[in-house]
């Protein structure tokens, strides 16, 4: 092999070109600096190549291999699937089937989204964003609780959860038992009171283990928040409709829960003894106080990639399967027969429910038939499954054997039947 | 204080569901569904040694 020791290599004449023409051009530990390089860049390229500018063509490339890739701002994934990837339900805290808001505690508002308590109260509620930066985002709605009384005994708490059905997590391609494999929590947050706040994972499966991290908020400022989560050998999703993972957003925590010595972003079995090192106690014994959240997403791989936004329909129909409510938005009517005082009423569900859903109904409920026509007194299940429900009233109404019978509200959200699933 | 009362089906006669706080103004009806997360609370109230209240008889 000959070695040509020079400087530089500049064309001949008046030319401004220099071709080299060989099977592999390698620089070894150097780089080839010019101006510009033109023409066709073939054959196997490694190393870098930076200051790519113009519109320069790129073929033939079969992977991109990256610890973060960002095209025109925006983050591609590194692992998992490229469509469906967000695992929440309802992030961007559009559904809200139950109601806009609420004094009571647990599923009275945003769908897939439930505000707990001990001590104290708080109102929850679905607000409207009409500017920020999660509006400017692409966000709508957020999931508020409002400390409307304060409650700080120790064992006192108020928190934001949502619940992720275990088949999911075990059908997403998280390789959750690897430490080596991650899933990744990003969200909007805003607090009236600026302090640290924790965040909690848990699992039900197995033996429940739990995942903590803190995040600071300035006051009455949105932040978006976003954390890597791995895997770990104890942490387990069964492939079925129960409780996979649970998220949990800590507003308050009374000092029972909090432990100085708790350890942060690792796994461990669940300690209720010790959820938090959080020991700040403003936003909990400040009333009206407020916490505000949207944009939830949590994705398979190491990198928070945009907002999966989802129609409202879409988003609609996935809350279905957890809760669903009839009459919220007008009439309704079913046909149904009748024998004496009962009315049967038979309801097919938009989409087959997680599991047998328990049935309630509020407000006023209206039926009518050729031969008798009134207010029901009390309506229950006859038989129910998943996918449809007999309903059967037994009271108020006399009705001919077999007559056909409407089943209906007088107006919007006047009466409303209550099918839930939720887990 | 919570209870409940077992409900048979108008149409077959099986037990079907049950009634949960029947004597107040808003039931909930529960179905015999270990994944319902109401079913699970009433196994739970069992096993604290409560009984519910008896299924009416078919009239």
């Amino acid at each position: 092999m000959s070695i040509l020791n020079v400087n530089q290599i500049q064309p001949v004449g008046s030319g401004q070109t220099v071709t080299i023409s060989a099977t592999n051009i390698s620089t070894g530990s150097a780089t080839v600096t010019a101006g510009t390089f033109t023409g066709n860049l073939t054959g196997n390229v490694t190393g870098n190549a930076t200051g790519l500018s113009g519109s320069p063509t790129l073929s033939g490339i079969t992977s991109v291999s990256t610890t973060n890739l960002t095209v025109n701002g925006s983050a591609y994934p590194s692992a998992g699937p490229l469509s469906n990837r967000n695992l929440i339900i309802n992030g961007a805290m559009q559904v809200a089937q139950r109601g806009t808001s609420s004094t009571s505690t647990e599923f009275q508002t945003v769908d897939r989204f439930k505000t707990s308590t001990n001590g104290g109260t708080t109102t929850q509620s679905q607000e409207t964003l009409s500017s920020g930066d999660p509006y400017d985002a692409g966000f709508r709605n957020f999931y508020r609780i409002t400390n409307t009384t304060t409650g700080t005994d120790a064992a006192h708490y108020k928190i934001i959860t949502h619940f992720i059905e275990a088949q999911n997590l075990a059908n997403s391609g998280w390789n959750y038992s690897s430490a080596a494999s991650n899933v990744t929590l990003s969200f909007w947050a805003r607090a009236s009171v600026g302090q640290d706040y924790t965040f909690y994972f848990r699992t039900d499966d197995g033996t429940g283990q739990a995942y903590s991290f803190n995040f600071t908020l300035a006051a009455d400022t949105w932040t978006k928040v976003t954390h890597v989560v791995p895997g770990a050998s104890a942490v387990v999703f069964n492939n079925d409709n129960g409780k996979g993972l649970q998220l949990t957003w800590a507003a308050w925590l009374g000092s029972d829960y909090i432990d100085s010595g708790h350890t942060n972003e690792a796994w461990a079995a669940i300690d209720t003894t010790s959820i938090s090192n959080v020991s700040t106690t403003t936003w909990g014994t400040t009333t009206d106080a407020t916490f505000d959240v949207t944009g939830v997403q949590l994705e398979v791989g190491s990198v928070a990639t945009p907002f999966e936004h989802r129609s409202y329909g879409d988003e609609l129909a996935r809350c279905q399967r957890y809760h669903l409510q009839i009459g919220n938005e007008g009439r309704f009517s079913y046909q149904g027969g009748a024998n004496n005082t009962n009315g049967f009423f038979s309801i097919a569900f938009p989409t087959k429910m997680r599991a047998t859903p328990s049935f309630s109904y509020t407000g006023t409920i209206t039926v009518n038939s050729y031969v008798a026509s009134g207010t029901i007194t009390n309506l229950q299940i006859d038989l129910i499954g998943p996918q449809v429900a007999s309903l059967y009233s037994s009271g108020g109404i006399s009705y001919s054997t077999s007559t056909n019978t409407l089943l209906y509200n007088t107006a919007a959200g006047n009466g409303q039947l209550l099918f839930s699933a939720e887990l | 204080m919570t209870t409940y009362k077992l409900h048979n089906s108008v149409i077959t006669g099986e037990l079907t569901s049950i009634i949960k706080n029947p004597n107040e103004a808003v039931q909930i009806c529960i179905p015999f569904d270990p994944a319902n997360t109401d079913y699970q609370k009433y196994l739970e109230w069992l096993e604290e040694g409560n009984e519910p209240l008896p299924a009416d008889e078919p009239s």
